[in-house]
């Protein structure tokens, strides 16, 4: 059988190494879990802040970086990057955000779109004084 | 011309020649290997299968922990060279992964020696290769929390391809290790004995 080739294959240090590695990775991926939905998007542009508004205004971004023009679609309570001008286009395969700590990056553009806002782990912050 | 080894200083030329030529089929079929993924579709720039570790874990395995450090210099720098992305910053990335991934797998074989197979070592090379990379993203690219939500995700993804290469690493080294190339070699002593006969394996 497949598994007793395999099973023949490792060593028992192997077996508890994989595990260990499993458990491991299981551990972060509760620990480093999404927040609730969020309520703000914020997009940085080289690290500065060019839009920042709630998640309910619809809205499309057309924004210009280095590589040409992306463009932000913000509808339904989701922002997803619907067209990019950058090579491989990775940004709009990061699909839709609307969780708090989400994010979409397109690197050729140095763009980051994130949102914030919800209910947050570390406290919560007043909109308007930000 | 009659007789090609003579002496035992020709059989130690030979064997050396024997293992210099085989790293460098190693290596030229991790950088096959390294492009070929560079071309196949990815979800993302950082989701690789990394089919060239199998290469890695195999010369680790059979010529030691220096044989497993140029091959993977080797076929990062060549394989970048090859895809003209040298410097840039996917060459980082590569090469972060690469090196924490290569030192994680050459110290654990030193440090447990036969008791560690290649799956064991190759889960444990790329979850380093997985963090690896996303240290210099995080260095590099975006310096951003949000980042460290796709550490999970990665590392199991990691984990998964860790073991499949490992498996086929034990796989081509039981291949290798029944040919007459390999039969001879005096280099024993880095590499795991020979796997039980079939009349020992487990009965099904």
């Amino acid at each position: 059988m497949a598994l007793a080739d395999l099973l023949r294959r490792t060593t028992l240090l192997d077996r508890v190494l994989v595990l260990a590695l499993f458990s491991a990775a299981l551990l972060s991926l509760l620990l480093l879990r999404p927040g609730e939905r969020g309520e703000l998007v914020i997009v940085e542009q080289g690290g500065r802040i060019v839009y920042r508004a709630p998640l309910e205004q619809e809205r499309t971004l057309r924004l210009s970086g280095p590589r040409g023009e992306t463009v932000l679609n913000i509808a339904g309570g989701h922002a997803c990057i619907v067209s990019a001008s950058c090579p491989h286009k990775v940004c709009m395969g990061m699909g839709e955000i609307a969780r708090h700590g989400e994010l979409l990056a397109c690197v050729p553009n140095n763009l980051l779109v994130r949102i914030e806002g919800g209910k947050k782990r570390d406290g919560d912050f007043d909109l308007l004084s930000r | 011309m009659g007789t090609l080894i003579s002496s035992v200083a020709e059989a130690e030329e030979l064997e050396r020649m024997r293992r210099r030529i085989f790293l460098g089929l190693f290596a030229a079929l991790a950088v096959a290997l390294h492009t070929l993924e560079a071309l196949l579709p990815s979800p993302a720039p950082w989701f690789r299968l990394g089919f060239a570790n199998i290469l890695t874990l195999t010369a680790l395995f059979l010529y030691g922990g220096r044989a497993a450090w140029s091959l993977t210099l080797t076929r990062i720098g060549v394989g970048s060279l090859v895809l003209g992305s040298l410097f840039s910053p996917g060459f980082f990335l590569s090469l972060a992964g690469g090196t924490l991934a290569t030192a994680l797998m050459v110290g654990a074989k030193a440090l447990f020696g036969q008791r560690i197979g290649p799956v064991g070592v190759s889960a444990l090379g790329a979850c380093g290769h997985a963090a690896g990379q996303l240290l210099v993203a995080w260095l590099l690219l975006v310096r951003h929390p949000g980042l460290l939500n796709l550490f999970p995700l990665f590392f199991l993804f990691a984990l998964g391809t860790g073991i499949a290469n490992g498996i086929a690493a034990s796989l081509l080294l039981d291949l290798l290790r029944s040919h007459r190339a390999f039969g001879g070699s005096t280099e024993r002593s880095t590499g795991n004995p020979p796997l039980p006969e079939k009349n020992e394996r487990t009965p099904t």
